[in-house]
């Protein structure tokens, strides 16, 4: 029997992937960025359809719970991205600093 | 030419007698102003400086960097890194000249813990410092007396090799991994620290550790 939750995270991660492609199609996603989002909502929506599948999952790893699984997979996804998040905004602040330097240099010609 | 590299950030209350102090040992003062929101950029030009501006904050490191790449335009024999906040004196600056001359260095590194002159904070004298010391040996860097001392000599060979992409403290690990690296000699001076404020506190430590290990991860 599907309950509300299920019926509304379904409906959630619809509307998720039909965000994504939106994004694809508006050129901010790569086609592998897109895949992946899809694939992500896609197997979120099944654990959450099927709670069980995390179990037999789980077990294979030596871990007792389904939802146990779940949870330390999400924390690694999370400090994962969070790094590469960081990464990317000290990335940017190189960029940032490389058109203050150029700028600098340009005017001090002047 | 000699040429001293001055990062200032809101530094107006200092700027102007350093400018002044250092014409007297170097050939030029450049300060680079980090998008200081008070009078530095005026007071040191005033005071005689060539005044490069950033528009936006960038940071020490980046300071330095937008100091070296002027510096290798016009074609400079050797550059010092001398903080703005007349903490260092400038009575090192020719000893440390002629002891860099004397060993054929390409840098040399200040060292508040060759001589007695500095009147270091416990905090920072006994626990900070080594640790940093140690961190810096650790990462990739030699095993220098002080870990983070902003007087820096460089010789022309050095100011063409190092090339700073810290853009806030982690420089000053950055520089002697790079001579590490690039395999450029290196010897340490004492100079004096005069504390006028507390400087990098265990915070300020943090954040060097934190952009030291994100850095790792940018190609």
């Amino acid at each position: 029997m599907v309950i509300l939750f299920q019926l509304l995270f379904i409906l959630f991660a619809l509307f998720a992937i039909l965000g994504v492609v939106k994004r694809k199609q508006e050129g901010l996603l790569s086609i592998r960025g897109m895949l992946f989002w899809v694939l992500f909502w896609a197997m979120t929506s099944v654990i959450v359809l099927y709670p069980e599948t995390t179990s037999m999952l789980a077990s294979r790893f030596g871990i007792g719970r389904g939802v146990d699984l779940v949870v330390y997979v999400s924390i690694a996804v999370i400090f994962y991205v969070l790094f590469r998040l960081h990464v990317k905004v000290e990335k940017i602040n190189r960029d940032v600093t490389a058109v203050v330097r150029k700028n600098t240099l340009d005017a001090s010609k002047k | 030419m000699f040429v001293a590299i001055v990062p200032a950030y809101n530094e107006e209350k200092t700027i102007g007698s350093v400018v002044r102090n250092l014409f007297s040992h170097v050939d030029r003062v450049i300060v680079v102003d980090d998008g200081s929101s008070d009078a530095t950029a005026s007071l040191a030009e005033a005071a005689g400086a060539l005044v490069l501006r950033h528009k936006l904050n960038r940071g020490q490191g980046a300071s330095l960097e937008t100091g070296h790449e002027y510096a290798r335009s016009i074609n400079a024999d050797y550059v010092l890194h001398f903080d703005a906040d007349s903490q260092f004196s400038v009575d090192d600056i020719a000893p440390a000249l002629t002891k860099l001359k004397q060993k054929n260095a390409d840098i040399l590194f200040g060292s508040r813990f060759l001589d007695q002159r500095s009147d270091i904070p416990w905090f920072k004298r006994y626990i900070l410092l080594p640790f940093g010391r140690v961190f810096n040996w650790l990462w990739g860097a030699p095993l220098l007396s002080d870990a983070h001392n902003g007087f820096r000599l460089l010789n022309k060979r050095a100011l063409h090799a190092i090339h700073l992409t810290q853009d806030r403290m982690a420089h000053a690990t950055e520089i002697p991994v790079q001579v590490k690296q690039y395999g450029l000699s290196y010897i340490e001076f004492p100079v004096q620290v005069m504390y006028r404020e507390y400087g990098q506190g265990l915070k300020g430590a943090g954040k060097i550790v934190y952009d030291l290990f994100i850095h790792k991860g940018i190609k």
